[in-house]
């Protein structure tokens, strides 16, 4: 009985170790990957940050300890390019999820051509960047764009001027841009999770002499609290390494009211060729969007 | 009589056979080879004619030709990653900046030659200064070359009784007399962040005499030239706040060529010329109202101006073949007809460099109606000092830098909007420049 049972033991142990090496093996491309595409490039930034590398091919890479920091945190401008970062993310992220849970709300009542109207919802999610950085351009224009033209009739700007030449309008231009181009993929998270909600709890709630409002506060917004802190979280690492819409529609200006950190790396490596120096900015970026994703793992966990 | 027979024979046979490797060479079979050449001119009207005369030139030698387009923004960070990886292509028509760049990465091979044999002196010297490395070696061969000037509106001139101005003093009084409300403009300051801000400022520090490299040394010199470049900076802010459009702050190329030359809500503008073919393109009863004069100095004396162009670079080849094909093709290149018609391929006042195409462009329908305004470039271009900016002593990186900051438009808009001094733009600029010159 004792060696049936030993040898039981025996084969289950073999069995266990060998499907643990199978899951292993089928893991093996998913742990190359992320060795290549993000650890190695991840160690890499972090070397590359303490040394003077170049673009220049003809240039000699030195290590230069922590130079590349101290120039960073005594730049006259990188304090203003890392607040610029923080607005430019903060009020991106708030407008987004406003949006999309408010437009998410309303499409997730029955109505006539649902369907329709949802897609419809979805095309500025489906815009490329550049035909609205092209059309913001258009529309913006001291000259000739139809909204400095109305501004500039309602007496709100000068004549001949533009919200992308006043420093602190062309933040919020491209922020509101950036609300309009990204709002569908929180309103899309947010109508499948409101079609989650247990309908009972509307019903219970309405019978115990709850109104819209408090059905809203307490049960729709508690039911949302993991989306809300998922889509927190994800839309402030992509909007806070969201490069292409500043870039094309502003290029950082004017007087560097819209330059966040991507466009300043983007600057330091391709417009200087100061790579050492890029890697440097890039790692304080990098530890912002970590602390972020520790947030979210935390908050993960207390749900848990 | 023998022995003269003999002697002569012998003296033949000696010539054939120091001539043969020279036949030889003349011979070169290239079938099979390739050549991969690079144009950061994507207009379709320049683009065409380069393409055309590489495979014209191609099929002749019986070469493969692959031709890619670059567009003019990314060019810079392109060229660097592409030495970075040794992938640069065999031959480029390129700006002074890009040129710039390939020379730093030592990735350009010295035409000295090919230009003694095209012909020295049918190269303007200026051309040969700015495309002259720190050995003393020409790695650009001169194609086509750009003035900056100061386009502006003749009927308006007439119209208000102005006379051309001939100081920085007499231009303000010009500009602020063309104002009319806010319909018209007198002038622009036009300060897009990266290029633009610092071509509009470069203009005005030439013809001041101030620059960011010593034109006799090549030492970086902006850092000892402060006064004089805080004046001009604060005379770049009085235009902008008397006489140029308060939007002109975020304006590119395109915005200020349709105000002077589509829109006609600007008076004057610098520009390089293509204002023209803007308004032939989109609004040809424009086209006559305009005419140029060179941006005037401080006091009447000009120090410089801005000149710029293209040129053709050939990179380093493995062996003799490729190099001697590379030099053959570029040689090709350059007869009066084939530089002229790159020239005319863009919309306006592209000189060609090669002088002996000159007659053929001056001659040609394309500007039979600007003669006044070929003349006043020409001379400015044979008769002046010019310089592009970071290459005022030769070939240097800085310019590739220059080209590629944004710097400028972050401190020239910031000192136009209120938000720094003179001084301080000043500052942002030399701090950046000088981090850059000391790794030079």
């Amino acid at each position: 009985m004792g060696q049936t049972l030993e040898k039981r033991k025996g084969i289950l142990s073999s069995y266990s170790r060998r499907h643990s090496f199978v899951g292993f093996v089928f893991a093996i491309p998913a742990i190359i990957f992320l060795l290549v595409f993000v650890l190695y490039p991840v160690i890499y930034n972090i070397a590359l940050s303490f040394t003077d590398a170049s673009l220049s091919a003809k240039k000699a890479v030195h290590f230069v300890g922590i130079k590349n920091y101290v120039r960073m945190f005594s730049d006259k401008l990188f304090k203003q390019y890392f607040w610029n970062t923080c607005k430019w993310t903060f009020w991106s992220v708030l407008g987004q999820i406003v949006l999309g849970l408010g437009i998410a709300l309303l499409i997730s009542r029955p109505m006539k051509g649902a369907t329709a109207i949802r897609s419809f919802l979805l095309i500025p999610y489906v815009v490329p960047a550049i035909t609205l950085a092209l059309i913001a351009k258009w529309i913006f224009n001291s000259d000739y764009g139809i909204v400095s033209y109305w501004l500039q009739q309602a007496g709100l700007i000068e004549a001949r001027q533009s919200l992308l030449a006043m420093k602190g309008p062309a933040m919020w231009v491209v922020v509101i841009l950036n609300i309009w181009r990204s709002y569908p993929f929180p309103m899309l998270i947010y109508w499948a999770a409101l079609k989650g909600i247990d309908r009972e709890m509307y019903e219970a709630a309405t019978v115990d002499g709850a109104n819209k409002w408090q059905s809203f506060r307490y049960i729709t917004l508690p039911q949302l609290k993991g989306t809300t802190m998922v889509l927190i979280v994800l839309r402030t690492i992509w909007t806070a390494t969201y490069y292409d819409l500043i870039q094309m529609v502003t290029g950082g200006g004017p007087t560097g009211s819209t330059t966040h950190l991507p466009i300043l790396i983007y600057q330091a490596s391709f417009g200087s060729f100061q790579m050492g120096y890029a890697a440097s900015i890039s790692m304080v970026l990098g530890v912002l969007m970590f602390i972020c994703i520790i947030f979210y793992i935390r908050t993960g966990a207390a749900d848990d | 009589m023998t022995k003269k027979l003999l002697a002569l024979l012998l003296a033949v046979l000696t010539a054939f056979a120091l001539m043969a490797p020279a036949a030889m060479a003349d011979d070169v079979d290239y079938s099979g080879e390739k050549l991969v050449i690079w144009t950061c001119l994507t207009a379709d009207a320049q683009y065409n004619v380069l393409y055309k005369q590489f495979t014209e030139l191609g099929a002749e030698m019986g070469v493969e030709v692959e031709v890619e387009k670059l567009s003019f923004g990314e060019m810079i960070a392109k060229l660097a990653t592409a030495s970075a990886v040794g992938e640069v292509p065999d031959v480029m028509h390129v700006n002074f900046g890009g040129t710039a760049q390939l020379y730093a990465d030592e990735a350009l091979m010295p035409l000295d030659g090919i230009i003694e044999t095209i012909g020295a002196d049918d190269f303007s010297d200026a051309y040969k200064t700015v495309l002259t490395g720190a050995d003393g070696h020409i790695y650009g061969l001169p194609d086509w070359a750009m003035h900056t000037s100061v386009w502006y509106r003749k009927d308006l001139f007439e119209e208000k009784g102005l006379e051309i101005p001939t100081t920085w003093a007499e231009f303000k009084d010009v500009a602020v007399a063309l104002n009319d409300g806010d319909a018209m403009s007198g002038f622009n300051i036009p300060l897009d962040g990266v290029q633009v801000a610092a071509q509009t400022l470069y203009e005005l520090m030439c013809s001041a005499g101030v620059y960011f490299l010593d034109p006799a040394t090549g030492e970086y010199i902006f850092d000892q030239q402060k006064e004089e470049a805080i004046a001009v900076i604060d005379y770049l802010v009085d235009l902008y706040k008397s006489a140029s459009p308060a939007g002109s702050l975020a304006w590119s190329w395109g915005d200020y060529r349709n105000a002077l030359a589509v829109t006609g809500t600007v008076a004057m503008t610098l520009d390089m010329g293509a204002v023209i073919g803007n308004a032939q393109g989109n609004n040809p009863e424009m086209t006559a109202k305009l005419g140029c004069f060179d941006f005037p100095g401080v006091d009447g004396d000009k120090k410089a101006s801005f000149g710029s162009g293209y040129c053709f670079v050939g990179t380093k080849q493995d062996d003799e073949v490729r190099e001697k094909l590379v030099t053959d093709f570029l040689i090709a290149l350059y007869t009066p007809e084939r530089a002229a018609e790159r020239a005319l391929s863009r919309p306006m006042f592209a000189f060609p460099s090669y002088l002996p195409a000159f007659e053929i462009y001056k001659n040609s329908e394309l500007v039979a109606e600007f003669q006044t305004e070929v003349d006043t470039i020409m001379d400015a271009f044979e008769n002046s000092t010019w310089y592009w900016y970071g290459m005022e002593n030769g070939l240097s990186p800085m310019s590739a830098h220059i080209e590629g900051t944004n710097i400028f438009g972050v401190a020239l808009q910031g000192a136009c909007d209120g938000t720094y001094t003179s001084e301080e733009a000043y500052e942002l600029i030399n701090d950046d420049l000088a981090a850059f010159a000391a790794t030079m």
